[in-house]
């Protein structure tokens, strides 16, 4: 294979493209042309990028360069236990009992005797996983892989796109709408340093709608380097509900990529509540190709420590008579980094485009700090469009009303940061989802739950 | 009984109260009036915690415990309720839940058992009906959207479920209407027994009519100027406070 490569500047860097080199040949797909085209495409651009760093205006705050240490191998398959007990321990009761087709991830590889997979065929969804798929990809698969709002700069992507090993792909039939919550369970697995590159495929035909709850949590292995992606293609008049809870070990890198294509008359909501990881990029890329959509990309961060969260979003209006809504609330207490980059694209085909973006932080210490960048390029003369951020400390007035009427301290700080956090939940229109969230809150405060 | 001494206390640094006494006996009720500015609200926020107000001067000594040394949170187990002039907004945290935190907070605190959700459900639509408050209300994130009158009948409410043993109520009567006067009124009344104290500040005497106090007392410029029994309140009715530092319009 001929590359032109830029000179790797870190030791992360060469280690990558050398993962790359020596698992090619067994990674899944290799024989398939398709696939093996793909990824040898998004190698080069990974090879031309390196690893972003903070002169790479997107990853300003997030100099991944920097960051990442040594490479672990790919994640292998050791046969880590996920029954029961390990998902309450990794994600609380609550959504671990959630209601919904279980779809589960250890080790980067679909574990089909804990998934439901003959439950989710019979309610309408093709489901397989994608290891497999990815060696006889069929039409819909090769007509979606790689091509969901597809971005070349983005080296985090094209490193999936490389070594993508794992993860599921799914396809909605036309009209299908689920009775539950699909649930994709992300766990790594024990032992030592490992890299996890997963990758997922969500197509909703016509008129399908459905919930997908995405989870990543941990079983005790140290220091996981997670590159996790997932595309999703909405046809027309349907609707995707997409959430996610990240609730990984510290020692975790997670960076993760959600791609979504929305066609006319669908709706696309995205809910990310991050609580774990010691460095998490969120990346959210979503593009409307049909008129009268609409998108939700909201979400929660919750961190302390020394962690770091950065989520940055881009939407790209490209048709008329679309509506997009941001809406983050970050809660950083010691000496965690919180950072909100929400970029809205309008282009001159865009009119009537109404976009609005909030971006709002509680800071609990002097030492948090939260960065907030929201752009937006406009193109088109007929919008409105709006964006805001804030950053505060608890309200004392609020804090001596529930004092005032015997609440302890510490538990009337806990009631307001429930709240704050609470605001941005009610975009999820599933009850019991939005419970296990506000659990999963009241854990991160030492709270007892509602 | 409720016996302040002397109490002077800053706010920002400017002096509001200048040497205030006031002796409030147990199961009575006295009225603070006053002029705008005389301090009555900042008695209020005193006798509760605020700490944006600082006591530099005098006790308040309430069954021979020291207020000032408590926080905010002792003094409501103590059995302290202020009932807020603006009481606050607090999105996200719906009402039944913040009732639910303040009745089991006080409960813990004070070495009773906490209640179950139904037993605590039950409590409350008793308390709420006498109130006239619609249970759909609770279910509401706190004060969010409340007219004025359901913010004051909420405070009420609270007020009947913390049972407290001393009652501060800081302009309960601004902003309502003559029916919710009257409803929040009668609730207060329903309270009174002869373990409770109430000191009920108010800028005009209406109130008055509803909630007889057993004595008035005027405030001016950081100071108890005049006390009297009910009649004062019907006396400055007429005459106003100007003989108090106010404007000289009828109170």
């Amino acid at each position: 294979m001929e590359l032109s490569v830029h000179q790797f500047r870190s030791k992360a860097e060469q280690q990558l493209f050398d993962l790359f080199a020596q698992s090619a040949a067994a990674l899944p797909g290799a024989a398939n042309p398709f696939v093996s085209g793909l990824r040898e495409q998004a190698i080069k651009t990974y090879g031309s990028l390196g690893l972003p760093h903070r002169r790479v205006e997107a990853w300003k705050y997030t100099d991944l360069r920097e960051r990442i240490g040594d490479i672990g191998p790919l994640i292998g398959s050791g046969g880590a236990r996920a029954g029961e007990a390990e998902l309450e321990a990794a994600f609380g009761e609550g959504l671990a009992h959630l209601p919904a087709y279980r779809l589960v991830l250890v080790e980067g590889a679909l574990r089909v005797e804990l998934s439901d997979m003959s439950d989710l065929r019979a309610a309408g969804v093709e489901v397989g996983a994608l290891a497999h798929m990815l060696e006889m990809p069929p039409a819909w698969l090769k007509e979606t892989l790689g091509q969901v709002n597809p971005r070349e700069d983005d080296a985090v992507l094209a490193l999936n796109t490389a070594l993508m090993t794992g993860g599921v792909a799914l396809r909605l039939a036309e009209g299908v709408t689920l009775d539950k919550p699909i649930h994709i369970v992300h766990l790594d697995g024990t032992g030592a340093a490992a890299s996890a590159f997963t990758r997922n495929v969500i197509v909703a035909e016509t008129g399908a709608s459905a919930t997908v709850l995405e989870s990543f949590g941990s079983l005790g292995l140290k220091g996981l380097l997670r590159n996790a992606v997932t595309e999703v293609k909405l046809g027309d008049k349907s609707a995707i509900q997409h959430v996610k809870l990240q609730r990984e070990a510290l020692e975790t890198i997670h960076l993760n990529t959600w791609l979504a294509n929305i066609a006319t008359d669908a709706r696309y909501n995205a809910f990310q509540l991050s609580v774990g990881a010691e460095l998490a990029r969120n990346q959210l890329y979503v593009g409307f190709d049909g008129e009268g959509s609409a998108t939700d990309v909201s979400g929660a961060t919750l961190a302390r420590g020394k962690q770091h969260c950065d989520t940055t979003l881009i939407v790209e209006h490209r048709v008329p008579r679309c509506e997009s809504r941001e809406l983050y609330k970050l809660v950083l207490d010691d000496d965690a980094r919180g950072i909100f980059q929400g970029k809205v694209i309008v282009l001159p085909d865009a009119q009537k485009t109404d976009g609005k973006q909030m971006a709002q932080a509680l800071l609990l210490s002097e030492t948090a700090e939260f960065d907030s960048k929201p752009e937006l390029e406009i193109f088109a003369d007929d919008v409105v469009c709006g964006h805001g951020a804030t950053s505060g400390q608890i309200d004392e007035d609020l804090l001596f009303y529930l004092e005032s009427r015997g609440l302890p301290e510490e538990q009337a700080r806990a009631l307001l940061i429930q709240a704050f956090v609470g605001e941005a939940f009610e975009v999820l229109d599933d009850e019991t989802l939005r419970d296990a969230f506000a659990a999963t809150a009241a854990d991160w405060l030492g709270a007892p739950a509602e | 009984m409720l016996e302040i001494k002397n109490l002077h206390a800053n706010v920002d640094g400017r002096e509001i109260l200048k040497g205030l006494d006031l002796t409030l006996p147990t199961g009575e009720v006295h009225a603070i009036m006053g002029p705008n500015g005389s301090g009555k609200s900042t008695l209020a926020y005193v006798l509760a915690g605020n700490e944006d107000y600082e006591v530099t001067e005098g006790s308040i000594a309430w069954d021979g415990k020291d207020l000032t040394e408590m926080d905010p949170t002792e003094r409501a187990v103590a059995g302290v309720f202020l009932a807020f002039q603006y009481p606050m907004e607090i999105p996200g945290v719906a009402t039944m839940t913040f009732l639910r935190s303040a009745v089991n907070a006080l409960r813990k605190a004070r070495g009773e058992e906490e209640l179950s959700t139904p037993d605590f459900l039950r409590l409350v639509k008793e308390k709420a009906k006498g109130l006239k408050i619609d249970i759909e209300m609770l279910r509401r994130p706190l004060n969010v959207g409340f007219s004025g009158g359901e913010k004051k009948r909420n405070e009420i409410l609270q007020m009947t479920l913390l049972e407290p043993e001393i009652c501060v109520l800081d302009e309960t009567d601004s902003g309502l209407d003559i029916d919710a006067l009257r409803i929040v009124a009668d609730g207060v009344n329903a309270l009174r027994t002869k373990k409770r104290s109430m000191l009920v500040i108010t800028h005009y005497q209406r109130l008055l009519n509803y909630i007889v106090p057993d004595k008035v007392h005027v405030m001016a410029d950081g100071r108890i100027a005049r006390s009297g029994g009910p009649e004062l309140a019907l006396e400055l009715e007429k005459s106003g406070y100007a003989e108090f530092g106010g404007k000289a319009t009828a109170a």
